[in-house]
């Protein structure tokens, strides 16, 4: 009931609201930071250490719009969401981004008001099985008992998944990944299922992390990625395109380390980029410098991967997807020019 | 125990007797002492000693690997989650993460602010107790009335021109205790209108305060939450933007006030008329006989149900953590999913925050207990 009431007064209140809302990026210049709508804390996303300083990937989305737009990626106010309020605190200007592992589906993207920039993360769900187990596909787990949350749509992907490849299982449910993870870890199960990037980061809470594996198959799209405001285009530009740099730049070879010598006598691609030549950043409405910020801030795209949650992280995540599409994976950047 | 001389009884010069008291007796063991106690309270038939035995044995086996879990093996030194290796407890991660815990990320060059808030909401609290008797029923109210906001200049610092923390840094458990303690404060006064508009003769007063008490009673203060971060900012205007622990606190006075209405009503109830009438024939006005004659008596009437909705309140403010307020319960949350502390320390993390609370909830009981004890002037025989 709650849900419908809040759901028609956004339809009302968005419906008022859209003609208001423009100039985002205006207000963001004027105030001097980026307001950020992140997790309240998701391993290697967004995640607040003991001194209050965020990191993630998510986060890092941030950080590349904030040092893209002021030339300073420390210039981000964070917002941290719940699941629930995310929608509405973009809906209200509360946030002028959202970067919080949110999945673009259509009618999220259709019917909220809302338009996503792309994506920073390729996730799907996955499995992981204990090594003495002896399975190496998800095709060879006919029969067995499967650790679930309850309540998730990964409950019914499983079902569906299992369903249409004549397969049983058995689910065992429980209400939040620790429970899930101790249940998978005294053996009440054979496989436990959730997002990838989720099952990284319950391996590591295992007590014998190398005992398991996650199994490199994925049954179903989550995209993720930052999401703005529909009927601001100049803005939906800027995040979009910051995120673009993140990817290209890694595409083209260019680190945080190498930006400032790349700029002057890197390849035309890379010159074109960093801001040396072209006028791209103008035609965003930022500075020329906007993707060399990005890149010698924040690092290029798979700088942030590995730092956050790839091999120079505890969770330790392959690219998998996440891979530039001329490496494997179908990460692609349009091109910048 | 060891009995005084008694000398026995003498005769006089004359021939009369004099008589000594003799000491009393000491209670037979069957009756006071240790072995009385456990046999009266442990082993005062079959069934009882049978279940003393099963319970002790249960202990027995519980409490040895408990210690061993809570002290023993328990890691205390080091600054990562390396530090803990064996089985037991790894009080390196509340150690870590301790200054969050307590304070959120306000800056460490302005920790002694939210101290001194602190102190000062110790202070007001305890006012009864060092005021001069006098001043008490005058200052004391206002003190308490004027805390909040004082709390409030002193965190936030603009007004004070000292450097301006944003609320996004408060947090921890110094939160819980300031959204808590000013929420009851100005809940109570609240609640105390709505319960006299309640029992009012104007149509329009009771029935606004009718609605009023009902809804924050009967919506449960988790759709509450939800409603003040989640819909009233689709109802502001475009532009404003009021701030997310604002809202909350408002929406915790109001639901305390609903609680607190309720609680004054059934006061009001236990008020003979006989204190009206007498109250009415010395000539005191509506104001003078409820605020003088009246409130005394019902707020000690009402003194045990007022605490434990303060309590129930106190308790209530942990779920912030649904709203992405960092409050204790969500700052231990967001610790457990820091991907460098991934190992798996949920149980120290929610052992710590419940034995905080338990603490907190315990003394504050106690408080009750002696409030009421000092109050109770009352109607038992």
């Amino acid at each position: 009931m709650l849900k419908q009431v809040t759901m028609a007064a956004t339809g009302l209140v968005l419906g008022l609201s859209m003609t208001a809302q423009a100039g985002t990026l205006e207000d963001v210049q004027k105030r001097g930071s980026v307001s950020c709508g992140v997790s309240t804390g998701l391993a290697g996303f967004s995640q607040k250490d003991e001194k209050g300083k965020w990191s993630g990937i998510d986060v890092d989305v941030c950080r590349a719009v904030a040092a893209a737009v002021l030339g300073d990626s420390d210039k981000v106010q964070y917002k941290p969401l719940t699941a629930k309020e995310r929608f509405t605190a973009l809906q209200s200007g509360e946030v002028d981004m959202l970067s919080r592992n949110t999945t673009w589906t259509l009618t999220r993207d259709v019917s909220l008001g809302l338009n996503f920039a792309g994506v920073n993360y390729y996730d799907g769900q996955g499995f992981m099985v204990s090594k003495s187990l002896g399975v190496s596909s998800v095709n060879d787990l006919d029969g067995a008992a499967v650790c679930i949350q309850a309540g998730t749509t990964t409950e019914l992907n499983l079902a569906d998944y299992f369903r249409a490849h004549g397969m049983k299982y058995t689910a065992i449910t429980f209400d939040t990944s620790d429970q899930t993870r101790s249940g998978f870890e005294s053996g009440r199960c054979d496989v436990l299922t959730s997002d990838q990037s989720q099952l990284y980061a319950l391996r590591i809470g295992l007590k014998k992390p190398s005992s398991a594996m996650v199994l490199p198959e994925v049954i179903s799209k989550e995209p993720l990625g930052p999401v703005v405001r529909q009927g601001d285009d100049a803005w939906f530009n800027v995040v979009k395109w910051s995120l673009a740099a993140l990817i290209e730049a890694e595409f083209l070879n260019v680190t945080s380390s190498t930006a400032s010598k790349l700029a002057k006598s890197g390849t035309p691609e890379q010159q074109r980029l960093l801001g040396n030549t072209g006028d791209a950043g103008s035609k965003l409405g930022l500075d020329a410098k906007w993707a060399y910020n990005i890149v010698s801030q924040v690092g290029n795209y798979s700088e942030v991967f590995e730092r956050n949650v790839g091999s120079g992280s505890p969770l330790k995540i392959a690219r998998g997807l996440n891979a530039q599409w001329n490496k494997g994976g179908i990460m692609y950047s349009n091109p910048i020019r | 125990m060891s009995h005084p001389v008694v000398p026995s009884d003498t005769t006089t010069p004359t021939g009369g007797r004099i008589f000594h008291p003799k000491a009393a007796e000491p209670a037979p063991v069957t009756v006071v002492g240790k072995q009385a106690w456990l046999k009266n309270n442990l082993f005062s038939s079959p069934l009882n000693s049978a279940i003393t035995l099963v319970l002790l044995a249960l202990l027995g086996s519980f409490i040895p690997a408990l210690a061993d879990w809570l002290f023993i093996s328990a890691h205390i030194s080091g600054q990562t989650q390396d530090a803990c290796t064996g089985d037991g407890a790894c009080w390196v991660f509340i150690k870590v993460w301790i200054q969050p815990l307590m304070y959120g990320n306000y800056p460490d060059a302005s920790l002694w602010r939210v101290n001194l808030s602190l102190i000062l909401l110790g202070a007001v609290l305890s006012s009864p107790y060092w005021l001069p008797p006098k001043l008490r029923n005058k200052v004391d109210i206002m003190l308490l009335l004027a805390f909040p906001f004082m709390a409030i200049i002193i965190l936030d610092g603009r007004l004070l021109g000292l450097e301006y923390v944003s609320t996004a840094y408060w947090g921890g458990f110094s939160l819980n205790l300031f959204l808590a303690s000013a929420s009851i404060i100005l809940g109570m006064p609240l609640g105390f209108l709505w319960a006299l508009g309640r029992r009012s003769n104007m149509p329009m007063a009771r029935s606004i305060c009718v609605v009023l008490i009902e809804f924050f009673r009967g919506v449960p203060v988790l759709a509450l939450f939800f409603m003040g971060s989640v819909m009233l900012p689709l109802f502001f205007p475009e532009g404003t933007n009021v701030d997310k622990l604002l809202r909350v606190w408002i929406v915790l006075t109001l639901f305390m006030a609903g609680y607190m209405a309720e609680v004054y009503r059934g006061g009001f109830q236990a008020i003979p008329s006989g204190q009206y009438e007498a109250s009415a024939a010395i000539g005191l006005s509506y104001w003078q006989t409820t605020l003088l004659v009246i409130l005394p008596q019902v707020i000690k009437v009402s003194m045990p149900n007022i605490l434990a909705t303060s309590v129930m309140l106190f308790k209530n403010t942990t779920f912030l953590m649904i709203i992405g307020i960092f409050e204790i319960l969500s700052t231990a949350q967001n610790a457990l999913t820091n991907s460098n502390w991934l190992g798996g320390f949920s149980t120290e993390a929610y052992l710590f925050v419940a034995v905080i609370y338990w603490i907190c909830c315990f003394s504050m009981s106690m408080v009750a207990t002696r409030i009421e004890r000092k109050l109770d002037t009352s109607h038992k025989s």
